[in-house]
């Protein structure tokens, strides 16, 4: 109950604060328009076929993802570094109370955003041409699932440890690598070799891999990337949650 | 049950080498309001840190009403409330929903805590500002919701941590007469830098110099040990070792 209580506030903050449209809702939207634009200046025979609307709605939705991160980090590290968690601490609050307070209202952001992407993205295929097929997009929305989990971790991560000051450093990093080695904005398999490889090692490649998939209907590999990037976002967000325990342990020393 | 509110039995705690409470005992009875009184970097804040688990005591034990701080946390934890020395609310919610989320957090069903938020919000005359932001409040007002906060959950004791900073003088003399409605009634641990404050409001005063108890008892046995008219001289005198007790 009190989780619930938590995540009402945590809502109300992420809702309320402007940037939170800037940065989840209007930024991935421009994006998904200027890339379209840009898509349809290249030639057919070049075969970059990553900026097409079905590839580049599942990448942009990542992108969108990344900004979630951000926001968790934000979150965490603003209300740390104000008395209110002290006054919060002294509650009848328990730690699960406080991960589960931040974990499912950037879910429901990222849910949110995905979903407002795609209806941008429906509308950009209605003009060029592209129908998407509404169980796909519902597959992609359940594949992107993990991925948004998994930026929720890092964001929870980076929130814990960092202070309101570094954090928003490292998250950008985090986007940045996210969004090259992920392949949102180039085709890493056409490119292939030890940058393959380094993305193939990371998480973000195969969470837009298993977003695409679901996109295209193609289930028979849609199986492995989903897995993938579910085994990395539980892991990675065990140690989110751990973190922040532990965090919260030597705040109160 | 305890008679107590409070029995702290050598309480110390130290950060590396250095100690911020060493070795407090004391006992703090029901319904009075105990003033804890010292100079900056006494130990005030420490000490009621420490009794609301928001810090782990080196050594030594403290109860409040009859629950071990080191076992019984949960249980103190619902029956306590504090106003931290530092403002704390929630910036970007209204000054509403800050008290309803206070009361929720606790435990309070829909109805009592819509309830409880009118009536704290008559008693602190927050009515005019009830639907801002509590972030764009200036810092007074936002130090009113601060406390208004710690009261919503009907604790069995409150702690003050210099509550009447940042007041001006009319909202200062409001809480006064607040805090006199509620004696009696609950116990409340007040720490202040005003002394008019401590002389009219305490039951029990104590004067912590350096971690340390120097002085406990009533207004007037401090003016009896020290020989002062004023609890400001009777302070002074302690806290600069004037006296020794
Ligand atoms: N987290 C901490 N790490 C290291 N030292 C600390 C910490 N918290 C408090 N101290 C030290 O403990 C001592 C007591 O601090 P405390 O905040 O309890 O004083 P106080 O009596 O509340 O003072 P003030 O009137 O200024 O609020 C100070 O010397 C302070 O520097
Ligand atoms: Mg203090």
């Amino acid at each position: 109950m009190r989780s619930i209580i938590f995540c009402k506030r945590t809502i109300k903050e992420l809702l309320r604060d402007p940037l939170s449209y800037i940065f989840c809702l209007g930024f991935p939207i421009v994006m998904l328009i200027i890339m379209s634009v840009v898509n349809n200046s290249i030639p057919a025979e070049a075969h970059m076929d990553i900026f097409q609307i079905q590839n580049l709605a599942p990448g942009i939705a990542v992108f969108g993802l990344t900004f979630v991160m951000l926001f968790a980090c934000l979150q965490v590290s603003k209300d740390r570094t104000t008395a209110f968690l002290t006054r919060l601490y002294a509650s009848p609050m328990r730690p699960v109370d406080f991960i589960a307070g931040y974990t499912l209202p950037l879910l429901i952001i990222a849910v949110l955003q995905a979903v407002i992407n795609f209806v941008t993205s429906f509308v950009i295929g209605l003009i060029s041409g592209y129908t998407f097929q509404l169980f796909h997009v519902l597959l992609c929305l359940v594949a992107l699932l993990p991925t948004a989990l998994l930026f929720i971790a890092f964001g929870l991560f980076a929130g814990s440890l960092l202070n309101d000051k570094a954090a928003p450093g490292i998250c950008s990093l985090l986007i940045t690598a996210a969004c090259i080695l992920g392949g949102i904005w180039m085709d890493v398999d056409s490119i292939g070799g030890i940058l393959k490889t380094v993305c193939q090692v990371l998480p973000f490649y195969h969470g837009v891999q298993a977003a695409r998939m679901a996109m295209q209907g193609e289930y028979s590999q849609l199986g492995k990337p989903f897995f993938i990037i579910l085994i990395y976002a539980l892991v990675i967000y065990t140690f989110a949650v751990l973190a922040f325990q532990k965090k919260m342990r030597s705040d109160l020393k | 049950m305890s008679e107590y509110a409070l029995e702290v039995r050598a309480l110390k705690k130290t950060f590396g080498s250095k100690v911020a409470v060493g070795g407090v005992s004391l006992t703090v009875e029901k319904g009075i309001l105990f003033s804890l009184l010292g100079v900056n970097g006494a130990g005030k804040t420490t000490m009621i840190r420490m009794l609301n688990g928001l810090s782990k005591p080196t050594e030594g034990q403290a109860f409040v009403m009859g629950h071990s701080v080191a076992q019984e946390l949960s249980q103190i934890k619902q029956l306590s409330n504090i106003s931290p020395q530092e403002t704390a609310v929630a910036p970007n919610l209204s000054v509403w929903e800050n008290l309803e989320f206070m009361a929720d957090i606790y435990g309070m069903n829909r109805e009592k805590s819509r309830k409880r938020v009118q009536e704290v919000l008559d008693q602190f005359a927050l009515h005019e500002v009830e639907q801002q932001r509590a972030g764009t409040l200036s810092g007074g007002w936002q130090r009113r919701l601060s406390i208004a906060m710690a009261l919503i959950t009907n604790p069995e004791i409150l702690y003050l941590d210099e509550p009447t900073l940042g007041l001006d003088v009319l909202a200062r003399k409001e809480l006064w007469r607040t805090i006199e409605d509620l004696k009696g009634k609950i116990t409340i641990v007040l720490t202040t830098h005003y002394m008019e404050e401590a002389e009219r409001l305490s039951d029990q005063v104590a004067v912590m110099v350096a971690g340390e108890i120097k002085a406990c008892g009533t207004v007037h046995e401090l003016y009896t040990i020290t020989g002062k008219k004023t609890l400001e001289d009777a302070f002074v005198a302690i806290a600069e070792g004037e006296v020794s007790i």
